[in-house]
């Protein structure tokens, strides 16, 4: 069967987020995601082009096959065809072990190093507002081989310096000093990768491995590589940037709004029509 | 210990001191001992140090009502019921409330070496973020880390001296007065069976000095034994047991009740500020009863969150909608 890409009234960024994320997963890789369109992302995949991926939730589910988008990460959906139901401390000595290939995480703030923050905006012993904090942010960043981001794009959010280095880059801090240094002379033998992707509302970047820095892959449809250098407050590379996003497929799009998440709990329908 | 565990809503949050550490069964939104935490807040306990593995709706009810004064843990927020913690956020703003941040690895880690005896747990996660900045060391900033109950440090450093695999950080153990779990079976001599995800409960129960289990149901301890390989906590590590229907709501339980996400939504935007707190538990906690407080819930709600017993979640509600 052809394969039939959506027209732009089709469909919203959350649609195309969700694809572009869920194309990040190779079938037979295992996967940890969180909640939001993460999750979306990820059981798109799942229904896709990677049916034999392993899916872990945070919460405790080990290699759940859920029917449709679960709540959050707790919610009795996710051990659905599950391999095992179990805890924390399993799915975390899993990500250490070196089980998980990819992670799916947000963020409220990244810096060009892909160091992300979601636990204050401000300084942290005087923060203007106090987010969530961490979570699994750090620790699957720290462990899964790829990380893949997705967030809103606001100029605010894609800075040189956030506010507080909440899940490490390609660039992390040497403590006690706080200098920066590649993340591998850190982690050691510990080491295994770290962020591939951002997926933001305005594009999809990418990391030099070696220099640790983003740069701009694909532009979303309607947006120009400079319009997006113009959306970060750091000095984004758009040498290689490489054309549009691929827009969602009808059969993405029906399996996002038809099967896994009817009730549009995460990803609204959109009808431009 | 006397024979009989059992003990009422009202005696369990006596157990909890004014300046008692304190944690929980359950994750985020899910199975959080909510009974208790409303009857600790009729109660006005004070200076309570919560130590979690995630934190959570329970979390910002403790808080907003001013019973603590430390949150030591790695997230706080209702999921996508309300997208952080207002009242952690207020009260960390306004200096009320000391917050130290660990991620949710270490968090876990920290409280499985408290459940095994250890002193201390290491691990590989979170190098270079500022999660390990001297600077943050909020216990330490504010003279707390004698050695006792908190520990010296927040994290020491060391390289692997066994087979070279670089930096490690070394996390102190998560001593902690009393668990207070919400489950939904424990047997008449404390047997515990948790149904679905068991989240960091059997960690907690262990690494506790007290371990108070509210259960849905107290059920024969000879049912729970036919099955010992389902059950989840033996009973010695269970120091006292009661049983509250629904004690959950507004959080969700396994097989039993989902989340009620409008109750969370309602609460995450009514109590931004203290007045709006203040305005919200008048309405909800105080002067109320476990059973007033499921009576002014009415049965229709509650029917509408009940879990069909096939899927184990609700088929009328998904997501507050």
């Amino acid at each position: 069967m052809a394969i039939e890409y959506a027209t732009p009234e089709e469909y919203g960024l959350a649609d195309l987020m969700c694809c572009a994320a869920a194309r990040e997963v190779q079938d037979n890789e295992v996967v940890f995601a969180g909640t939001g369109l993460p999750m979306v992302a990820i059981m798109l995949a799942q229904k896709t082009h990677a049916p034999n991926l392993k899916l872990i939730f945070e919460a405790g589910t080990l290699d759940g096959r859920p029917p449709e988008i679960p709540t959050s990460v707790g919610d009795a959906r996710c051990e659905m065809g599950a391999s095992r139901s179990s805890g924390l401390y399993d799915a975390f000595s899993i990500a250490q072990r070196g089980y998980v290939d990819l992670g799916f995480l947000g963020g409220a703030e990244v810096d060009e190093y892909g160091n992300v923050n979601t636990t204050c905006i401000g300084d942290y012993l005087n923060p203007e507002l106090r987010l969530t904090g961490s979570g699994g942010n750090p620790d699957i960043n720290s462990f899964a081989k790829r990380t893949v981001f997705i967030m809103v794009h606001e100029k605010r959010r894609f800075t040189p310096n956030v506010s507080y280095i909440t899940s490490p880059g390609w660039r992390v801090k040497k403590w006690p000093g706080g200098e920066f240094v590649h993340r591998r002379e850190l982690y050691g033998a510990a080491y295994r990768g770290g962020p591939s992707a951002v997926i933001s509302t305005a594009g999809v970047f990418r990391f030099d491995e070696q220099s640790g820095r983003i740069y701009l892959d694909t532009c979303h449809p309607g947006k120009s590589p400079a319009e997006i250098k113009d959306m970060c407050h750091f000095d984004l590379d758009i040498s290689r940037a490489n054309g549009e996003t691929l827009p969602p497929t009808r059969e993405e799009l029906y399996i996002i709004h038809e099967v896994l998440d009817p009730e549009q709990i995460f990803v609204p329908k959109v009808n431009k029509g | 210990m006397s024979l009989d565990k059992r003990i009422t809503l009202q005696q369990a949050a006596e157990i909890i001191k004014d300046g008692s550490s304190l944690t929980f069964s359950g994750f985020t939104i899910w199975r959080r001992p909510m009974a208790i935490v409303f009857e600790l807040i009729r109660q006005h306990r004070k200076h309570l140090h919560l130590i979690e593995v995630n934190g959570g709706s329970h979390t910002e009810f403790l808080v907003g009502a001013g019973c603590a004064d430390i949150w030591e843990s790695c997230w706080v927020g209702h999921e996508l019921y309300g997208k952080y913690g207002a009242n952690v956020s207020r009260k960390v703003g306004n200096k009320e409330l000391i917050v130290e941040d660990y991620s949710h690895a270490e968090m876990m880690f920290r409280f499985a070496a408290a459940a095994n005896g250890s002193p201390y747990a290491v691990t590989q996660t979170s190098l270079g973020t500022d999660i390990h900045n001297p600077e943050y060391d909020m216990l330490g900033r504010a003279g707390l880390r004698d050695g006792k109950r908190i520990a010296k440090h927040k994290y020491q450093f060391t390289e692997d001296p066994f087979f070279g695999a670089g930096s490690q950080v070394l996390i102190p153990a998560a001593k902690v007065d009393i668990a207070v779990l919400c489950v939904q079976q424990v047997g008449e001599e404390g047997t515990v069976r948790v149904n679905g995800q068991f989240y960091s409960d059997p960690e907690v129960a262990r690494a506790a000095d007290i371990t108070i289990v509210m259960a849905e149901e107290i059920v024969p301890e000879e049912y729970l034994r036919r099955n010992a390989d389902q059950n989840t906590i033996a009973t010695f590590e269970v120091n006292h047991i009661l049983e509250c229907p629904y004690g959950a709501h507004p959080t969700g339980m396994f097989g039993r009740y989902d989340v009620d996400g409008s109750f969370l939504k309602d609460f995450y935007g009514r109590t931004r500020t203290q007045e709006g707190f203040d305005d919200f538990a008048n309405e909800w906690i105080h002067g109320q009863s476990h059973m007033s407080y499921l009576e002014k819930l009415g049965w229709p709600r509650m029917l509408k969150l009940k879990a069909n017993t096939a899927l184990n979640y609700s088929v009328r509600e998904k997501g507050g909608k």
